[in-house]
């Protein structure tokens, strides 16, 4: 038997995670308990941090959101300022799961999780998101693109939970793409996937592009190659196909039982071709 | 709900819709009980070799563990198997597939019964192991199962009739190819369980969820060697079955496990992963076809090969490769036929019936050669289709004269007329950037019922109960395809009685009759027929003894009506509760056997085959799929889908819908995604999140065109539309696909990696051609 502590706020969290300090703690449990199924996981203590309600919510300002990592996708799908301001990470969203999937998983989970093929977190690293860590005594503020070191691990510490996301709105990108490739439409885990924001100026010069793979790599991978050889070109196909080419380099996929990985590098590449469209 | 007389032809509400939205009807996973324990199977894990030990000790030690059980504690011959007793219900020496039994262990909860499985050890010497058809017929190949005749061929056949080997010299064009289609699982949404217990007299009841009860009852008396009078099998409604409950799943264990359970009651419920590792499967199949036609596309001489992996025992492996060799030339007329079949034993899971039977494997083939034929001469593949199309009073490829309706030329009409084929061209021209569209077709067939050498029978029998109400006593099981419904419109439409005065009896060997397995498109068909008799036999009965009781000198001024008899001329009536009780038991019950006709031709072929060859009547169809090409990633998305059925004439139109919606689904996912991927034997695709089956938004909208011909044999004209809807989706979408881009991909399912590789290698050859 499993035994579940239920804090309803931070100061309660705090004091389970020090009186059990090999507690689990989970948000959705829709990568937690599956793992454990798998693991015929006994005898464990799990802290669900579903009900404090400092972990969920999305709160604008000037220059971002500040999202709690306890918000579960559906939230915020039903938000029209993440919808309308950050389109990129909506659409990652919606090929998220299936619909219970998405009412029960959270943001905070799927960083945590830190699986290659985390739908969230290609469009997390275009939007160069930071993370607040924290423990009782106080919290760090890290950004995403160091924070998965490897699949499965993390700069989190023990005992440290992470509380809320920052994104800046990416202002001017008017290009925002998210495409994910699977084995079908939903309920699919990504075979590769790309989340891509492009700047460019009225005459249709790029200014500023930035992309991220996911699916290709132990963890997302981003292509400063390519991104430079889209900077003061237009979003031509020779120029996509330039970049892709470069991008495939930066590529270290696997095979698995859902592909191989010349199949991973060929499709994550070509991606980039659909930005023209 | 407004009371209604269920009649034939009509939308009528599913007869257990109700009861299942409610959650009233009972599943077999819904049976528990007091005092109920729970048995388990240590799997051996391990794809071929030698049992040197096993070590329960530990478990048998774990408090609340009632009994373990080995081979040796069964008391029978140990052996199931539908045709060919091969199968041990626990492994006693050898071990032949890593899902196969070597323990069975009781325990008083599922906790308990996981940490027993998990502390028994089991000592098996690796054996070299037959992964492939290629492995299997290697004359030095390792042996399967050494007692059968020296080879891992289980059965090797030939269909032929006229020359083939000559008739290609009379050939025009002449094409080859080869296919290649992977195992793949049902994936129904109840796995495999029961729930059994032993009476105080001795009797073993067992509640299984199972398409053939009474095939069962004997399976496990084989097995077991208890008397059938000491079995009673009850098989309520299914959550699926596509086939892979046609045959011993949990029976034979359940029943050991009562043996030993004192009296109480022993539930078994197979986990998704065990399902996959345990459970029976479609044939992995491999295709070599040779096709010659003349030059304006008259089919003329088939010549092909087929590999059936049946893997690790036969099950019905035989009959599965009977009936695809009997599809192997399609609904079309070709002169000369030469097919050859060879159904190998593996140490791969075990391959048994499925939806489409043999037959979704070879259609693939058959479809693809004929859009190759087409594109070569450059023919409409429609227009191909319907010229060599089978007509009444034609010979099929297997030498059997088509006596019965025929309706595949019709069927290709209907899709020839609609506007997804006559809008295609602009359809496909209206591709957006990185897309590239296709519309395919595909036609298609599937026999029905048994086939020659075993009787395709059933048993109805219909009841005015005490209470003045009609019981059908339904011999064959519902897994979900509505026969339970058509019975109800049956015996309602006969006996004119309203919906809520008719009761439906789910198989149960002491309560129904022997009716042969939900399988082959046979249900409605041979149980309806059966039941059409019964029926009008107690309706003839009904107004017989209201005569006797109202005094009319003639039968003739009598009419049954709802919950009455009437003497029109009098106005008198006779309520049925009131007739039923003067009317002694025997009298209320009228009991009736259907047995399905044979082909009657004298085939000189097919002698290889005990049963299931050949067949009589079958179900056609032609289906289009429209689709579109990512060329960026290659995946393949159904846009639009159409079916047009010939499956005789349409008891309830929303059944029927039902069949041909469900069948396309599970062809699209036979098409697009779902394979059984192993290595060395051990499957790789454990359970639903990596053997992909298809979801809401894989399936486009799809219409469903009924091309009623009426089969006169058939109750009020129908036949089987449940299986033949499964065999058109992958050679349609296939075409679709060489329609939109020109790649013809040999080798299912159709995934975007397949579609992506191929392109790259088109390009790469054209570059490579010199201009
Ligand atoms: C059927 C199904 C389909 C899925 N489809 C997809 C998909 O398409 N794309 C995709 O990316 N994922 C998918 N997933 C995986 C999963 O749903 C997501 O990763 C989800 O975001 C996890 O969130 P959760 O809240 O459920 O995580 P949990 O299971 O609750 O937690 C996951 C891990 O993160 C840790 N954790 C959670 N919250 C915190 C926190 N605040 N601080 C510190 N550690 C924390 C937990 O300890 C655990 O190790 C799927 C899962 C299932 C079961």
């Amino acid at each position: 038997m499993n035994r579940v502590l239920l804090p309803k706020n931070l100061p309660e969290l705090w004091s389970f995670l020090e009186n059990e300090p090999e507690a689990r703690v989970y948000a959705g449990g829709t990568d937690l308990l599956v793992q454990m199924r798998a693991r015929c996981a006994d005898n464990l203590v799990l802290i669900c941090l579903e009900r404090i309600a400092e972990l969920t919510g999305i709160r604008e300002d000037e220059d971002g959101f500040w999202i709690g990592a306890c918000t579960t996708f559906r939230h915020l799908l039903n938000h029209p300022r993440i919808r309308e301001q950050i389109p990129v990470l909506a659409k990652a969203l919606s090929t998220l799961g299936s619909p219970p999937i998405r009412n029960m998983a959270t943001i905070g989970g799927n960083i945590c999780t830190a699986s290659p093929a985390g739908d969230t977190l290609p469009p997390l690293y275009v939007l160069d998101a930071d993370l607040i860590l924290s423990t009782q005594s106080g919290e760090r503020v890290v950004p995403l693109s160091g924070f998965i070191t490897a699949p499965g691990k993390t700069q989190l510490e023990r005992g440290e939970v992470l509380t809320q996301i920052r994104i800046k709105k990416p202002e001017g990108y008017r290009v925002q793409h998210f495409e994910k490739v699977g084995q079908r439409k939903a309920l699919a885990c990504a075979i590769a996937s790309m989340a891509a924001l492009v700047k460019t100026s009225p005459a249709g010069v790029i200014e500023s592009a930035r992309i991220a793979w996911g699916s290709v790599g132990p963890t997302v991978v981003v292509s400063p190659d390519a991104e430079a050889a889209l900077t003061g070109k237009t979003l031509s196909p020779a120029v996509l196909e330039a970049a892709a080419d470069l991008a495939g380099k930066a590529m270290a996929p696997i095979d698995d039982i859902r592909a191989t990985a010349v199949y991973r590098r060929r499709v994550a590449a070509n991606l980039l071709l659909r930005i023209g469209t | 709900m407004k009371s209604f007389i269920p009649e034939i032809g009509c939308s009528i509400p599913r007869a257990d819709g109700e009861a299942k939205v409610s959650g009233e009807e009972k599943y077999a996973t819904d049976h528990y009980g007091d005092g109920l324990l729970w048995a388990g199977v240590r799997r051996a894990g391990i794809p071929h070799g030698r049992i040197r030990g096993l070590d329960a000790g530990q478990a048998k030690n774990l408090p609340g563990v009632i009994a373990i059980l080995t081979g040796r504690d069964v008391p029978g011959t140990n052996r199931q198997g539908i045709v060919h007793k091969d199968q041990p219900v626990l492994c006693t020496d050898k071990i032949r597939h890593c899902g196969d039994p070597v323990a069975l262990v009781l325990a008083e909860d599922r906790t308990v019964l996981a940490q027993a499985l998990a502390l028994i050890t089991v000592d098996i010497e690796p054996l070299p192991g037959i992964f492939s058809i290629d492995d299997a017929l290697r004359p030095d190949a390792p042996l399967v199962h050494e007692e059968h005749s020296g080879s891992n061929v289980l059965l090797a056949a030939t269909v032929d009739k006229g020359n083939a080997e000559e008739a290609f010299s009379e050939c025009d064009v002449i094409l080859e190819e080869t296919f290649t289609v992977p195992s793949v699982a049902h994936a129904f949404l109840e796995t495999e369980n029961g729930i059994a217990w032993q009476e105080p007299d001795g009797k073993i009841v067992l509640v299984v969820s199972t398409q053939a009860p009474f095939r069962d009852r004997f399976e496990i008396s084989h097995a077991l060697g208890i008397p059938m009078d000491r079995l009673r099998i009850i098989g309520p409604y299914l959550g699926g079955g596509f086939g892979g409950k046609d045959g011993a799943t949990v029976q034979c264990l359940l029943v050991l496990a009562a043996i030993h359970a004192g009296g109480r009651r022993v539930k078994m419920w197979w986990s998704r992963e065990e399902s996959m590792a345990a459970g029976f499967k479609r044939h992995a199949v491999r295709m070599e076809y040779r096709l010659g036609a003349g030059s304006d596309g008259t089919l003329h001489a088939l010549k092909c090969r087929l590999y059936y992996d049946t893997g690790a025992y036969a099950h019905l492996g035989g009959e599965v490769m009977a009936l695809g060799m009997e599809h192997a030339s399609g609904p079309y007329r070709i002169p000369h036929t030469l097919i050859e079949g060879w159904c190998v034993y593996t140490n791969n899971p075990v391959a048994g019936a499925m939806r489409g039977f043999g037959v979704a494997q070879v259609s693939f083939a058959f479809e693809g050669m004929m859009d190759r034929l087409a594109e070569k001469l450059r023919m409409d593949p429609l227009d191909l289709r319907m010229k060599n199309a089978l007509q009444r009073g034609d010979k099929n490829g297997a030498g059997v004269t088509m006596t019965h309706s025929t309706g595949i030329v019709s069927c290709l009409e209907a899709v020839g007329s609609h506007p997804l084929w006559k809008g295609k061209e602009q359809w496909m021209a209206e591709a957006p950037p990185f897309k590239k569209r296709g519309v395919g077709v595909a036609a298609v067939f599937n026999a029905m019922g048994y086939g020659r050498g075993l009787p395709d029978s059933a048993i109805a029998k219909v009841e005015l109960t005490a209470e003045g109400k009609i019981r059908v006593y339904c011999g064959v099981s519902d897994m979900g395809q509505g026969n339970a419904t058509a019975f109800f419109q049956i015996a309602g439409g006969v006996l004119g009685q309203e919906n809520d005065a008719i009761e439906l009896v789910q198989p149960d060997t002491a309560r129904t009759l022997p009716s042969g397995s939900a399988s082959a498109g046979r249900t409605t068909y041979t149980y309806g027929n059966a039941l059409i008799q019964a029926a009008e036999e107690l309706r003839r009965r009904i107004i017989g003894r209201a005569a006797l009781m109202i005094l009319a000198d003639t039968v003739d001024e009598l009419e049954l009506l709802p919950g009455r008899v009437k003497h029109l001329k009098s106005g008198r009536e006779i309520p049925l509760n009131i007739l039923a009780s003067v009317m002694p038991p025997e009298d209320r019950i009228c009991i009736s056997q259907f047995i399905m006709p044979v082909a009657r031709d004298g085939l000189e072929t097919g002698k290889a085959f005990f049963i299931g060859f050949p067949h009589l009547l079958f179900s056609y169809a032609a289906h289009l799929a429209a689709v579109e090409m990512d060329e960026l990633t290659g995946t393949l998305e159904v846009k639009a889908y159409l079916a047009a059925t010939d499956a005789g004439r349409v008891l309830n139109p929303q059944s029927y819908e039902q069949q041909v919606h469900g069948a396309i689904a599970q062809g699209i996912g036979y098409a697009l995604c779902e394979e059984i991927k192993l290595e060395e034997g051990r499957i790789l695709t454990p359970d639903l999140a990596t053997f992909i089956i298809p979801g809401a938004m894989d399936i486009p909208d799809m219409m469903s065109i009924s091309v009623e011909t009426c089969e006169t044999s058939g109750p009020y004209g129908m036949k089987g539309a449940g299986e033949v809807g499964i065999n058109g989706p992958l050679p349609a979408i296939a075409g679709a696909l060489a329609q939109a881009c020109g790649i013809r991909v040999k080798t299912a399912p159709l995934t975007a990696e397949r579609i992506l590789e191929a392109m790259v290698e088109q390009q790469t050859a054209c570059e490579r051609k010199p201009s």
